[in-house]
């Protein structure tokens, strides 16, 4: 089985996750909330994160998700909902609430 | 039990006193959010379901009547349209009890609850669509709703209600498993045969259902909320149970639907 990991800013936690799951799953997997989740469905903005590296193990965002960044005043491409983002390869993200 | 003869009714996990309050998600019996599964133990769990359903596939080819009818190159007509009746009404009829299954998910797992009621939003009115391909090919919409279901169709509905009354939603949520994983994998050879024995102007209903199936990973996204329901190795020997039991009853329908159609031509004109 194929797995990756997630490098979380600031505090370097990492998940190791099966390829293609879902980055909320990581509040299963360990205690700590290193990113909030809100809705889970893309529409609160809770789970912005920063991508740091790797932005495409997370796979492309649809429309409706750069249209909600932009609306929250993180467009362009180094931001996305965690929220919408399955692995696809290493990566490091920071929550943006931490930058 | 206490000296008045009493057995304690305070509502406790270990130490924690709790309010009355049950049914919401996490609480008497889970008072945590992590799933029985690990991320890594649902993926291989995932992959032994699915060879256990490549094995189901291989044993409903082999004995369920013509089963790869619609496959074939000459589709009987009668076969064709009643199927396509059969499955609109079988959406209208368990679109109901998956509702009620929504209930009860909710009351054990809002995680599973939300990937649940996404998962019903994209197929809840899909009837229409088998209802369009139905108009396709001369059957009305009058004619659709003066049909009276077959019996295993109603027989499938009638278990999920069983499902809910007396072992819970996983039973359910196991049979929608069962039909996006097979669909995924077998509904494009069906639709590609159909383009050619039908006309692909006629099949578009089911084409744009097919779609949504795969365009959304329905299968995953079903697995999500399986996932999250499975609390015990007796829920997933359960969860085995349910996919060959939903197999039983559809199988059952193929034959009525064989019977009703092909074998009484077949019966006479001999």
């Amino acid at each position: 089985m194929t797995q990756y990991t997630l490098t979380i800013l600031p505090t370097g936690t990492k998940v190791v996750l099966p390829a293609k799951s879902r980055l909320t799953e990581i509040e299963f997997e360990i205690l700590q909330k290193p990113i909030p989740f809100g809705c889970r469905s893309g529409s609160c903005g809770v789970c912005v994160i920063e991508v740091l590296e790797g932005s495409d193990s997370l796979g492309q965002p649809d429309d409706n998700e750069l249209d909600f960044l932009e609306d929250l005043g993180r467009p362009g491409g180094d931001h996305r909902l965690a929220c919408q983002c399955r692995l696809y390869g290493n990566a490091k993200v920071r929550p943006a609430a931490d930058t | 039990m206490n000296c008045s003869g009493k057995r304690s009714s305070t509502h406790k996990k270990g130490d924690k006193k709790m309010n009355r309050v049950i049914n919401v998600g996490y609480g008497e019996h889970t008072p945590e959010r992590t799933p029985f599964l690990n991320a890594t133990a649902s993926a291989k769990l995932r992959t032994e379901i699915d060879e256990q359903l490549d094995q189901q596939v291989v044993e409903w080819y082999a004995n369920v009547s013509e089963a790869a009818h619609l496959e074939g190159k000459n589709v009987d007509s009668e076969y064709y349209k009643r199927n396509l009746i059969e499955t609109a009404w079988r959406i209208r009829m368990l679109r109901v009890a998956e509702a009620k299954a929504l209930v009860e998910i909710a009351k054990v797992s809002p995680e599973a609850a939300q990937v649940w009621a996404n998962y019903e939003q994209e197929e809840m009115l899909h009837d229409e669509l088998f209802i369009a391909d139905l108009e396709k090919v001369g059957v009305s919409r009058e004619q659709f709703l003066a049909t009276e279901p077959y019996l295993s169709t109603k027989l499938l509905s009638g278990y999920f209600s069983y499902l809910l009354d007396h072992e819970g939603p996983l039973g359910v949520v196991a049979y929608s498993y069962l039909v996006e994983y097979v669909n995924v994998k077998l509904e494009p050879r069906k639709l590609e045969a159909l383009k050619g024995s039908v006309g692909e102007s006629n099949i578009g209903g089911q084409i744009n259902h097919s779609h949504t199936d795969v365009n959304e990973d329905h299968p995953g996204e079903v697995w999500e909320a399986v996932r999250h329901l499975l609390r015990s190795e007796d829920d997933i020997a359960a969860f085995k149970r349910y996919l060959r039991e939903h197999q039983t009853i559809l199988g059952q329908y193929f034959e009525e639907l064989h019977r009703d159609t092909i074998a009484k031509a077949e019966k006479q004109s001999a």
